[in-house]
């Protein structure tokens, strides 16, 4: 008989039904597709943000005791000690191997311009293929850690390319424009230990003090210098896990985590992880996040989620509304017929249970749908902001579920008082 | 012995007295007719004999239970096992078929049997139309099936409000010979209408009158 009385309900107020399945189907797809991008926007703001640079420095341990002591930036990168460059590769066996998505070298030289002016000169890689001591091989270098770099006039340089001159260069704008270098033009300078001719293959506005500087491939800086194999500094791009109460203790001493916290912080991608790791790969070298863009990423990080826990807020307030308005009518709707029930003997929780089982029915088609549809709206957040689509997670499925039942019950909560307030002799005989 | 009866029942609403002063003496079995103008208290007295609303003064005594001080719960289960209840307006549940609307009422009482709700309908004349929605039924046929549904539970006491306010005179002598044989199986019935030979073939009529009795007669053709 319930169920006779349940799906004659559903015949009559199909249209009712239906619009009250299309109000939790939106809610439940704007919920969905907010965990979802939510708990994916981690990664995904981890990625966009390395188009913006390294999150990682790699100096020799001497240059970076003298930076900590006398609080310089970049200080003593001249005070004589190296890193190895054939440990380069070591960087791409470590636990996190996978996260590291880039990496270049650089060797700094000082050398003198034809004018007399003393010019910085970086050697490093541009579009540099790595053959790995894995077995695999990389692409790594200046071209894509420096993606904001605007190239006014010729092109990158690229290693890989046939014909690329040993000696060419890139400078910045600035020394382009009060020298009065164009592309094309070979600069004559005289280097630490040795002369060369350098030929102009491109100019670029770097926005900052690379505008005054040359930047050259890495054999040619190093041999300038006589300090073949060696380098001043590595700059990593990595992909990191937002720091945590665990991670910042561990940055500050690995030592003072238990076996278990050691464990799962050496298994986690936090930045400070990854940097120990690397310290592992390469001989006395430290490596540090660079504090501005791991901040900024935690910072965006933070804005982003609670952007979208409002959302997912908002519209399951919203859905809760819409429920109550369409389940109240619903109800004054049918008053003569919960009327009667009552009249015949029903009791206040059998009437209830059939108003709720029909409105929690028609919650379960449109929170399936709606799910459904989340998941669609989840791939077009992903596709137009990240560029790639967002990993659907199971566990987001009981999450919505509950969240939907909570709010299909609430908003029902108006109605379902009504129907208890209603007398059967006010709704029959009109009294 | 009475099954029903009505000590100085008052109902006010605001400054209005819908029932003044009412005591009225109801006895197994017996089929009374209840009568008056508009607005002289008719529903108000079906509505609290019929447990859906309460007095605002006095007792009223069914089956020895005043209900007038009984829990909105127990009220239900006393309209829900006592009495069957019959509308001028027929109240059937328009999505559920003839049979469907007499099992409601076996549904809230106890174990819907499709059987008896057939059987009752049967009764009423009704068995070939089981199956129809009301919608599909005429008049005299939604009623029929009202008082199959009323009945099915069988109740210590039927309150049909103006259950021929709606039908024809055909429908209204059919209606009239199901509340013969209820009598005669000694069912109690209390029929408040407006039509005086509704009221005639009663065994007893009540006359109200702005919330007061009027005149309480016997009649003295009933039965012959």
């Amino acid at each position: 008989m319930f169920i006779r009385m349940i799906r004659g309900a559903f015949a009559r107020q199909w249209k009712k039904m239906l619009v009250i399945a299309l109000t939790i189907m939106l809610g439940t797809s704007l919920a969905t597709a907010m965990i979802n991008v939510m708990l994916d926007v981690g990664d995904k703001v981890n990625q966009e943000l390395k188009t913006y640079g390294a999150n990682i420095t790699v100096l020799p341990k001497s240059v970076s005791v003298m930076s900590d002591l006398y609080e310089m930036e970049g200080g003593g990168e001249d005070s004589g000690s190296y890193l190895l460059e054939s440990e380069l590769g070591n960087i791409k066996t470590i636990f996190w191997a996978f996260n590291i998505v880039d990496f270049t070298p650089f060797i700094d030289a000082s050398v003198t311009l034809p004018d007399g002016e003393s010019v910085p000169l970086v050697g490093t890689w541009f579009n540099h293929h790595l053959d790995l001591p894995t077995g695999e091989s990389l692409d790594a270098g200046l071209k894509t850690l420096r993606t904001w770099w605007d190239v006014d006039q010729g092109e990158w340089i690229d290693e890989q390319v046939e014909g690329t001159p040993e000696n060419a260069v890139m400078i910045g704008t600035v020394l382009a424009e009060r020298e009065g270098i164009s592309v094309g033009d070979t600069i004559h300078v005289q280097g630490p230990v040795k002369d060369a001719d350098l030929v102009v293959q491109g100019i670029f506005d770097a926005g900052g003090d690379e505008d005054s500087q040359i930047f050259a491939q890495l054999d040619l800086a190093q041999e300038l210098s006589d300090l073949d194999g060696y380098l001043n500094k590595i700059e990593v791009s990595a992909l990191t896990t937002p720091d945590n109460e665990l991670a910042e203790k561990a940055a500050k001493d690995p030592k003072s985590l238990t076996i278990a916290q050691y464990e799962l912080w050496y298994c986690t991608a936090y930045v400070s992880s990854i940097c120990y790791q690397i310290q592992e790969a390469i001989t006395d070298s430290v490596a540090a996040p660079v504090r501005q863009v791991a901040d900024s990423e935690g910072a965006i990080l933070e804005k982003t989620q609670l952007l979208m826990v409002l959302i997912t807020i908002l519209s399951l307030i919203g859905s809760a509304l819409g429920i109550t308005n369409l389940v109240t009518a619903s109800v004054m709707e049918r008053s003569s017929e919960i009327g009667l029930f009552k009249a015949i003997g029903a009791k206040d929780s059998s009437i209830s249970g059939l108003v709720l089982t029909e409105i929690i029915i028609t919650g379960v088609v449109g929170a399936v749908a709606g799910y459904f549809l989340g998941f669609g709206f989840a791939q077009i957040i992903g596709h137009t902001v990240f560029n790639s689509s967002i990993e659907m997670k199971p566990f987001v499925i009981p999450i919505v579920a509950v969240l939907m039942l909570a709010v299909t019950l609430a908003g029902s909560i108006p109605a379902i008082r009504m129907l208890l307030r209603l007398r059967p002799a006010e709704v029959l005989h009109g009294r | 012995m009475s099954l029903l009866e009505l000590k100085n029942i008052s109902k006010i609403y605001g400054e209005l007295k819908a029932l003044d002063n009412i005591n009225l003496s109801v006895d197994n079995g017996e089929w009374v007719a209840i009568m008056g103008p508009s607005g002289s208290g008719k529903s108000t007295m079906m509505n609290i004999i019929g447990c859906m609303d309460k007095p605002s003064m006095g007792e009223v005594l069914l089956d020895g239970v005043d209900i007038a001080r009984e829990s909105a719960k127990n009220l239900t289960a006393i309209r829900r096992d006592k009495i069957g209840l019959i509308f001028q307006q027929f109240h059937l549940v328009n999505y559920l078929t003839a049979v469907e609307n007499v099992m409601v009422a076996q549904y809230y009482h106890s174990i819907p049997d499709e059987k008896e709700a057939m059987e009752a309908l049967e009764r009423v004349g009704l068995a070939e139309r089981a199956r129809h929605l009301p919608s599909q039924l005429s008049g005299g046929e939604q009623q029929r099936v009202c008082i199959a549904r009323a009945l099915i539970n069988h109740p210590e006491i039927v309150l049909a409000d103006e259950p021929t306010g709606n039908l024809d005179e055909a429908n209204e002598n059919i209606v009239l010979d199901l509340f013969h044989q209820l009598h005669e199986e000694h069912t109690t019935l209390i029929v408040v209408t407006h039509d005086p030979e509704v009221a005639e073939v009663a065994q007893r009529t009540i006359t109200l009158d702005h919330g007061r009795i009027k005149s309480d007669l016997i009649n003295e053709n009933f039965g012959k």
